[in-house]
């Protein structure tokens, strides 16, 4: 049996009892915040006054725009930090540096995959056509990125680039002669 | 990409220097068969010192080495050879009481500790050979207990009586009659000089001069009527025996009589061969000690049989009586004289039983018979010395070291083998590595696949491992021994077993003396002797002056200089296989390449097309100034390259020059002290690359290598030459397509190509681009050769054997680079390819020494193979002693080391396995709550 529940305290009947209206020839003035509760005459009258206006669909798009090209110009301010890095971690074959690299490469190729995902809050009919190159400048940012890690790569030595590195396809020319000392035969 | 194949040598190049023998290799990996040659006449159980309770055994031997062995266990306990070099007579004298043996050794007479073979005095005579050397027992008939004087017979100097302490001479006996020297008898109170003395009309006289001992003054002169019967030195069969009555026989051109003279006396008594037959061969044997009974054996061999006399010396009527004999027995023998106090007695060593019989009657006081073991088969005993244990009236245990006509040195304890030296491989001329049988026949098998299409290829591999499955109970009933061995035995178990050769450690390796003896050695294990015939017996028509080998698939080729035939040996049994039984094979087969050989005709280097030498030549190669070609060497037939380049810092590439026809012409001009070098191409005789040396000893050998792409050899410059640096030197050269990297040179990128004509244009020559660099080295080297791996990805190491501190030294690779920057600290990228600043002198680094505490001496050749592992490379030494080792010069990178534990690896294993099980239901039961617990 659950037992009757306690009679509210006096702050919630204070609460949903709404304080006696202020009287009318009061001199002093509502405390700072405090908003006193309008009639239903006075929210008539509020409700006249020119409320902000709703952005038009251009202004709009100039907004989601602007939006789009701080997200396209992202990758490009993260550069000089990841480069600074790069540098830092030396060209030795290391976990750290492996790690880091892994993620340069990682991290562009993700984000160019992901390129409508990204952009699709700012698709309208109007910004269609202009975020073309938007996306454009976003995947040639990742394309530095990536081309920061392929540096670091090559810095390590790791691109097939030299002679070397082709070397065991390479075969031993065949003689056609074979001599020998006779005492061989 | 920087971590492929190619860089992984480099890798491997600069783990290298800290490379040795480890310790508990030491004795495992490696053998040494310390040999002293075929033992002469007077093997000697002789005790070291007064009061040693064992005996060594004493021994000369033919090739001018004498030794100490352990009559034990049979292991060397000290040896010296003549410093003359091998092949000098040698003689030996171990006195008793004595701690000192005397030697002769050509013309050098020394006196050892006979405990361990260290020097108490030498004394050499210039101009003269030593012929025979006594210790003077007794002067004046009183024994001396100090050390012993020794008397010398010199071939031109006459006698002379050295100080037994200090090998200082006490007087001189001049023969100025022109007799030749013959021999040198003590009695106790005479020294008896016996010479021969040549008639005009032929034949020659015995003449024996006595001497007083103490100042060397003539006593006495007499000559024997000798010149019926002896017409050389060979027919005196015996003089001396330092007993109470000394003796000297002789017998005739046809061994018929034998003549026997008591020295000091001038009776000659005669006795006539027992036997009808031809006798061969007549030895006697009489006791060295003064105090023994003067009773002595004489020993008659004809063709099939043998037999012995033995004979009675009556001291007081000067008369020699016939007392028994021993029967004839079919066969060969050897008999041994043994003088207990003053008792004699004969042992007579058969190949069927060992017999003692005592001097004084005929009765036989022991008799065991000769367990048969396979090396001694077909073998007789030649010569030897022995022990008689005599307890209660008969020989209770005999001990007898024989030399057995197959070379084996064997001792006979109780009739039963206790162990045998090899001392006929002190004689081999020539080695070959064989595969074991197994291994030939797989390839085999392998080979018949690879020429057949899929189908049929396929059928036959099922088929073959079908047959394979016989095999499969034996190996299922032999893997807990196989675990268990591998886990707890010695890693030296397993290793002996060569069915269980995972590694390829087990290779055959077969050697041929220049009699015709045949061995074949496991290297492997500890150089075990598989089987020894005697090609004398098997094909006794050839003759053998110095056979040379050649390893085929399941067989050996045997040639020889003086006969045109060819013998085949099975390599697994050594029995003699006729040639109609094998497949003969090539031993290069060029595949789609013309064959050329090339041979030194009248002192050119002419080439052959094909390999019959009747025809005209294609090329020849005469080197300049009326220089004499010594020797080549060509690059070996079995020489893998990994990586056709040398990858540089820059990770650009300096192609290698190989060609695989490549020789190396050794020419020297003594007039001018000139020793020149010249590298041709074989197939074309065109010259690529020439370096000469002025004022070169051109009497020292001159070794060189080829392999790959680089060159080694070694001269030396001596000490009248002005250029600035004398000494050893070692030079290195390598040969490189072109000089600049990235570039293959005029052939460019083609993938075939011909010396003769490797462009269109006639007469044009591809041309190596050589670097090479010259270093100065601490000793004489004899010879080179380089460590051979399967597939060549080891950085190779070059093998040289220094005779003068009789060692076999490993110098990798990397240490004689001639890209080693020279005057400068190298860059970093040059330090990356391992390069270090060129240092002038090489010392060879104690680690480098493959025999580490061993001795090898008289190393003719060193031979590499393969083994089943790349990283390790087999080596066996041979030519006087026999040693056998496997490097892995770019350390054992693909086998597990000894260190590593086995059972903690298992056990750790075991703990965590027993981790997992108790951890397992805690984490199960954990995971089961998480799932029905609020995440709240």
């Amino acid at each position: 049996m659950a037992a009757q529940p306690p009679p509210p305290p006096q702050w919630v009947l204070d609460l949903n009892s709404a304080p006696p209206s202020r009287p009318k020839n009061a001199t002093y003035a509502d405390p700072p915040g405090y908003t006193a509760t309008s009639t239903s005459k006075q929210r008539s009258q509020s409700s006249k006054t020119p409320a902000r206006q709703a952005p038009t669909p251009d202004e709009m798009d100039t907004l989601k725009m602007k939006k789009a090209w701080e997200l396209a110009i992202a990758p490009a301010k993260q550069l000089p930090m990841n480069a600074i890095g790069m540098y830092m971690t030396g060209n030795t074959l290391q976990i750290f540096s492996i790690f880091m690299v892994f993620t340069l490469f990682k991290t562009p190729v993700l984000a160019v995959a992901s390129i409508q995902r990204v952009f699709a809050p700012f698709e309208t009919p109007g910004t269609s056509s202009r975020l073309l190159a938007v996306k454009a400048v976003y995947v040639l940012m990742n394309m530095l990125m990536l081309g920061l890690g392929i540096w670091k790569v090559n810095q390590m030595g790791l691109l097939p680039t030299t002679r070397s590195d082709w070397l065991a396809w390479e075969g031993e020319r065949t003689w056609s002669e074979r001599a020998v000392p006779r005492e061989w035969l | 990409m920087r971590l492929h194949a190619a860089s992984t040598l480099a890798l491997a190049a600069l783990l290298a220097p800290a490379r040795a023998i480890f310790e508990d290799d030491a004795y495992h990996i490696d053998f040494h068969h310390a040999l002293i040659g075929l033992p002469k006449r007077g093997i000697n159980f002789q005790k070291p010192y007064a009061a040693s309770k064992a005996s060594l055994l004493y021994a000369v031997s033919h090739e001018g080495a004498i030794g100490a062995i352990n009559p034990r266990d049979g292991e060397l306990v000290w040896r010296q050879i003549a410093s003359s070099g091998l092949n000098a007579t040698g003689l030996l004298r171990t006195g008793e009481d004595q701690d000192t043996v005397v030697s002769a050794l050509g013309n050098h007479v020394a006196a050892w500790s006979a405990a361990d073979g260290r020097i108490v005095w030498e004394t050499s005579v210039d101009g003269a050979t030593v012929e025979d050397l006594e210790l003077l027992e007794q002067e004046d008939g009183i024994t001396n207990s100090d050390a012993k004087d020794v008397l010398t017979l010199l071939s031109d100097q006459g006698l002379k009586r050295l100080d037994g302490k200090t090998g200082r001479e006490k007087w001189t006996f001049q023969d100025t009659s022109g007799d030749t020297p013959l021999q040198i008898s003590t009695s106790p109170t005479t020294v008896y000089y016996i010479a021969l003395h040549t008639q005009l009309l032929g034949g020659a006289k015995l003449r024996v001069t006595s001497l007083s001992p103490i100042t060397g003054k003539k006593i006495d002169q007499y000559t024997l009527s000798s010149e019926g019967e002896i017409q050389a030195p060979e027919h005196v069969l015996f003089a001396g025996a330092n007993t109470a009555a000394p003796l000297l026989a002789w017998t005739d051109k046809s061994n018929k009589v034998l003549k026997i003279n008591i020295i000091g006396t001038k009776g000659v008594s005669t006795f006539n061969a027992p036997t009808k037959d031809a006798v061969e061969k007549i030895v006697l044997h009489a006791p060295s000690r003064v105090n023994s009974l003067v009773h002595f054996l004489v020993e008659y061999h004809t063709a099939t049989a043998h037999s012995a006399e033995v004979f009675h010396v009556d001291l007081k009527k000067g008369a020699i009586s016939k007392a028994y004999s021993l029967p004839e027995l079919k066969g060969q023998g050897a008999f041994t004289t043994t003088s207990s106090d003053a008792n004699v007695y004969f042992t007579r060593i058969t190949t069927e039983e060992v017999i003692v019989v005592s001097s004084v009657s005929h009765g036989i006081l022991g008799r065991w018979p000769v367990k048969r073991i396979s090396t001694l088969a077909g073998a007789y005993p030649i010569h030897g010395a022995s022990e008689v244990v005599m307890k209660g009236g008969s020989a209770s245990a005999v001990r007898s070291a024989v030399l057995f006509s197959n070379g084996q040195w064997v001792l006979i304890r109780n009739g039963e083998i206790a162990w045998s030296r090899p001392e006929f491989l002190s004689r081999s001329v020539s080695a070959v590595w064989a595969g074991l049988p197994e291994e030939e026949a797989l390839a085999h098998e392998l080979e018949v696949e690879g020429h057949q299409d899929v189908l049929t290829a396929y059928i036959h591999r099922v088929n073959r491992h079908i047959r394979d499955l016989k095999h499969f109970p034996t190996w299922v009933k032999n893997i807990p021994n196989r675990v268990l061995g591998s886990l707890v035995g010695k890693a030296s178990d397993s290793l002996e077993n060569i069915q269980n050769d995972n590694f390829g450690f087990h290779k055959f390796v077969v050697l041929a003396t220049a009699a015709g003896q045949l061995a074949a050695l496991d290297v492997g294990s500890q150089g075990k002797q598989i089987w020894h015939v005697d090609l004398a017996q098997l094909a006794p028509e050839t003759v053998f002056e110095a056979p040379t080998l050649k390893a085929y698939r399941g067989y050996i080729e045997i040639k020889d200089s003086a006969s045109q035939k060819s013998l085949y040996i099975n390599s697994t049994t050594g029995g003699l296989l006729s040639s109609g039984d094998i497949k003969t094979q090539l031993s290069i087969e060029p595949k789609g390449q013309t064959l050329i050989s090339f041979d030194l005709v009248d002192g050119d280097l002419k080439g052959f097309l094909g390999a019959d030498i009747s025809t005209q030549p294609i090329w020849s190669f005469t080197p300049p100034n009326g220089e004499k070609i010594t020797g080549y060497t060509a690059r070996p037939t079995k020489d893998p390259v990994a990586s056709i380049g040398r990858v540089l810092g820059d990770r650009r590439v300096l192609y290698k020059y190989l060609n695989p026809n490549l020789v190396l012409v050794t020419a020297v001009l003594e007039s001018t002290r000139t020793a020149s070098f010249y590298l041709l191409d074989s197939a074309s005789g065109q010259l690529l690359h020439a370096i000469s040396h002025e004022g070169v000893d051109v009497s020292r050998p001159m070794p060189s290598t080829i392999s790959e792409n680089w060159l080694s050899y070694s001269v030396v410059i001596d000490s009248h030459s002005d250029a600035s640096s004398r000494g050893y030197q070692l030079v290195v050269a390598e040969l490189f397509e072109s000089p600049l990297p990235d570039d293959r040179g005029p052939l460019r990128a083609s993938s075939n190509s011909s010396t003769v004509q490797p462009s269109a244009a006639s007469g044009d020559v591809t041309k190596p681009f050589v670097m090479s660099q010259t270093y100065q080295i601490p000793e004489l080297i004899s010879h080179m050769t380089v460590t051979q791996t399967k597939q060549g990805i080891t950085s190779r190491e070059l093998l040289v054997t220094c005779p003068d501190s009789n060692s076999i030294i490993g110098i990798p690779r990397h240490v004689i680079d001639p890209r080693r920057p020279i005057g400068r600290d190298p860059t970093s990228q040059e330090q990356s390819e391992g390069l270090t600043k060129y240092m002038p002198f090489i010392p060879f680094d104690p680690k480098w020494h493959l025999n580490h505490k061993y001795e090898v001496a008289g190393v003719k050749e060193v031979i590499t193979s393969e083994s089943g592992l790349e990283s390790t490379s087999l080596v066996l030494a041979h030519g006087f002693d026999v040693f056998g080792t496997r490097v892995a010069p770019s350390f054992a990178f693909d086998v597990l080391g000894k260190g590593f534990n086995k059972i903690q690896m298992l056990l750790t294993v075991a703990a965590l396995f027993v981790g997992v099980l108790f951890a397992a239901p805690l984490v199960g039961r954990k995971q089961i709550n998480g799932m029905w617990t609020m995440p709240s």
